[in-house]
């Protein structure tokens, strides 16, 4: 067994014992299943945002959806709030298929202003809405009344929750990855035109890689409002949690399968840690430091921390080195 | 010269030592953590909130000679009832978000190890921490969230300080009533509210409370805020000519619709301003020479010279700055010496001798602060002497002018106006 083997299996272990490892502090704990719902949503947007390249603005729309399908079916049903998840992710890929059918046929900067626009319009109707609890928000079970309704006092069940879902949500990834989807969704990124010229069928495919993560991303959501039983239109669809999963996946690496858990791995703990140690000081240090990281980051590892790991082809020897090679530049 | 050093150096090492078990013997430290918005939109009150707790913990531990003739805590020393145990405050930015709140509950509770925690100003973010403190069972103490469904999760160690906004409501009915048995006219009355969230459901509870009580909102008009002309609203105000007009507003528009009303020269007898833009002291500051007269709402006013409400006042000037307390930071250092109160009474700082303390706790009005007409908790954790005053602009300053028991100024109608 060679290092490429170990390392892996070294992590995936580590992955699985985490939270016994952090038994004794609580917060540690819940930052581990932080991690991982911040990588869930990060790595459904990855499908479309990172592979086929449309950059979306407004995914926070089907995490908002996934939470609220979720605290509606325990207010207006009384039934367990994951109850609602499939309803969630139903009504999340067809307004994905809905919205994607005319704004996905946009390019570039427009694709992205049309789902911030979109993400803002149904934060706004949500806050209006007297059914969805208006802008005061709806909460949910305010005590766990079955073991169905997933509230949990440890953080351990949720962890371990969130790290099948996320498997899941890789496991797809990685199948469309290694599939002919994948080779469709990077060539689309890469160059439409040239994409359509060779015959895929851009328009279709870039609306399935679209459904798939507002799929993934709404089931985010429902687990969101499990842990935190609570949501309003500002947690639901702030337009922030659209950019945090737009910067987790470039900072670990769009369009990888694991770029979006390492950025995760990075700004969450970044996140808690610098709000728990800054914070309290009252002068906003929090948000300075953690702006410059990203700035760091986007400046000097432009493509993503994984980037760093990636085999580099080998530099090119000059035949000739002279005076004047070493000074001209490349491009 | 060397014998010198070792003496000091003994000395020193002497009183060290001494320090030290002084320290030991008899301090302890009182944690209580505080989880407010000290980032984000409402960084603004978080940050004066903030100086409240700091203040509060300062009157506990160092002590006021003057305050501690009529409020026993403030003798300095530390809480009588646990040793002379100092206070110190745990404070954590809550970011405006649900999920911070919850998680900086969640650190306070387990890595802090907080006997209490008061938190955290916005209705959504105290949804969330408090059910963290509630799977824990620590002491969660509310002092300005006005979600009324707060105290109906059934909660056991959740407890709020604050008046809600029906009491909002049931304050302009009585002292509307008040002045009509007293001869004036509120035949007529005129509700204006901006048209999102805090408008819509602040209006729907006062027109609720109205018809209830025997009053009727005869006229709703409700509007855009931050438009940038209001002169519509007004001109229709001015056609129906209604006796008493109640605006729910933002500063912005509570600034626009004062010079408006100026500019068409029309005024009620009556103009009531439901807290929100008209207590901002940039409106106090822009428009109180016109808008002389001007009845709102505050659970704080300076009270009689010499009350504790008063000295609080100076203090926390002193603390800040030149800002006294308002409608929210009373309320805050209200929601503080409560649980003080009540860790002090319970000479401990078990989870469930202080949640006994809470629950008895009795605070007469002349102890407090905010103007409650005494902090009692029902089963539910609120706080049935939960009330508010009724204040007047005069000279760009408010006033408490009703309930008459606690007025400092005489009520003058009807509405001056510039």
């Amino acid at each position: 067994m060679n290092a490429r083997r170990i390392v892996p299996l070294a992590l995936l272990v580590l992955a699985l014992i985490y939270p016994v490892l952090t038994m004794e502090s609580a917060v540690y704990q819940r930052m581990g299943a932080l991690v991982l719902l911040a990588a869930i949503g990060a790595s459904a947007w990855n499908i479309v945002g990172g592979y086929a390249g449309q950059v979306s603005v407004g995914h926070a729309v089907f995490f908002g959806i996934g939470a609220y399908s979720s605290v509606v079916a325990f207010v207006h049903v009384g039934l367990p709030p994951i109850v609602g998840a499939p309803l969630g992710v139903a009504v999340s890929v067809g307004l994905a298929a809905l919205i994607g059918v005319p704004t996905l046929r946009l390019s570039g900067h427009y694709f992205s202003m049309a789902t911030i626009a979109v993400g803002e319009l149904v934060r706004v109707m949500v806050s209006t809405s007297d059914f969805l609890g208006g802008a005061q928000g709806l909460g949910g079970p305010p005590m766990p009344r079955t073991v169905l309704d997933l509230s949990f006092l440890s953080a351990m069940p949720y962890y371990y929750i969130f790290l099948v879902v996320l498997g899941v949500v890789l496991g797809v990834t990685w199948g469309i990855e290694r599939g002919r989807m994948g080779f469709y969704l990077r060539a689309i990124k890469d160059s439409e035109r040239a994409a359509r010229s060779l015959g895929v069928s851009a328009g279709r495919y870039k609306l399935y890689a679209y459904m798939l993560s507002a799929g993934f991303a709404s089931v985010a959501g429902s687990l969101y409002l499990c842990m935190f039983g609570f949501i309003d239109p500002e947690s639901g669809f702030g337009i922030l949690l659209s950019v945090k999963m737009v910067v987790m996946a470039a900072l670990g690496g769009a369009g990888q399968l694991f770029g979006p858990l390492v950025g995760a791995l990075i700004l969450v703990p970044l996140e808690e840690l610098s709000n728990s140690y800054l914070g309290g000081q009252g002068a906003g240090i929090t948000y300075v430091v953690y702006g410059a990281i990203i700035v760091m980051i986007a400046r000097f590892l432009p493509s993503g921390l994984l980037s760093l790991f990636e085999r580099k082809p080998a530099p090119v020897k000059p035949t000739e080195p002279t005076s004047a090679a070493e000074g001209g530049h490349a491009d | 010269m060397l014998k010198t050093t070792r003496q000091a150096v003994l000395a020193g090492a002497a009183l060290i030592a001494f320090g030290f078990a002084a320290d030991a013997g008899a301090q302890q430290t009182v944690k209580i953590g505080a989880v407010y918005p000290l980032s984000g939109n409402s960084a603004s009150t978080g940050n004066y909130a903030k100086m409240a707790f700091e203040m509060g913990a300062d009157i506990i531990n160092n002590g006021d000679p003057e305050l501690a003739k009529i409020f026993p805590l403030a003798k300095g020393g530390g809480l009588p009832g646990l040793k002379g145990a100092k206070i110190q405050m745990v404070i954590a930015d809550n970011q405006g978000t649900p999920q911070a709140g919850a998680n900086q509950t969640l650190r306070l509770i387990t890595e802090e190890k907080v006997a209490a925690l008061i938190c955290c100003y916005q209705s959504a973010i105290t949804v969330t921490a408090s059910a963290v403190a509630e799977k824990y069972g620590v002491p969660f103490l509310n002092a300005e969230s006005v979600a009324a469904n707060l105290t109906e999760r059934g909660f056991k160690w959740f407890f709020r300080t604050t008046p809600v906004a029906a009491d909002f409501a049931t304050a302009y009915l009585s002292f509307l009533k008040e002045q009509k048995a007293a001869g004036k006219k509120v035949d007529s009355i005129a509700i204006v509210h901006e048209n999102t969230e805090y408008g819509n459901s602040v209006s729907s509870v006062i027109s609720d409370a109205f018809t209830k009580g025997g009053l009727s909102v005869s006229m709703k008009v409700p509007y855009g805020a931050n438009g940038p002309d209001v002169q519509p609203q007004v001109l229709q105000l001015k056609e129906k000519n209604p006796d008493v007009v109640i605006f729910i507003s933002y500063t912005q528009d509570a600034i626009l619709y004062a010079k408006t009303m100026k500019e068409l020269n029309w005024k009620p007898a009556i103009l009531i301003a439901d807290d929100g833009g008209f207590n901002d002291p940039a409106f106090t500051k822009q428009m109180g020479p016109v808008t002389e007269g001007l009845i709102s709402r505050s659970v704080f006013a300076q009270g009689k010279p010499g009350s504790v409400a008063a000295m609080m006042d100076a203090l926390y000037k002193k603390k800040t700055g030149g800002d006294g307390l308002d409608d929210v930071s009373a309320r805050v250092l209200q929601g503080f010496f409560v649980v003080a109160d009540a860790i002090n009474r319970a000479g401990s700082v078990e989870p469930a001798k202080v949640q006994a303390a809470l629950k008895a706790t009795d605070l007469k009005p002349d102890q407090l602060i905010a103007g409650y007409d005494g902090v009692k908790f029902d089963d539910k954790g609120q706080n049935i002497l939960a009330s508010t005053l009724v204040t007047q602009l005069k000279s760009s300053n408010y006033v408490a002018v009703w309930p008459k028991a606690r007025a400092t100024d005489p009520l003058v109608l009807p509405y001056k106006g510039w």
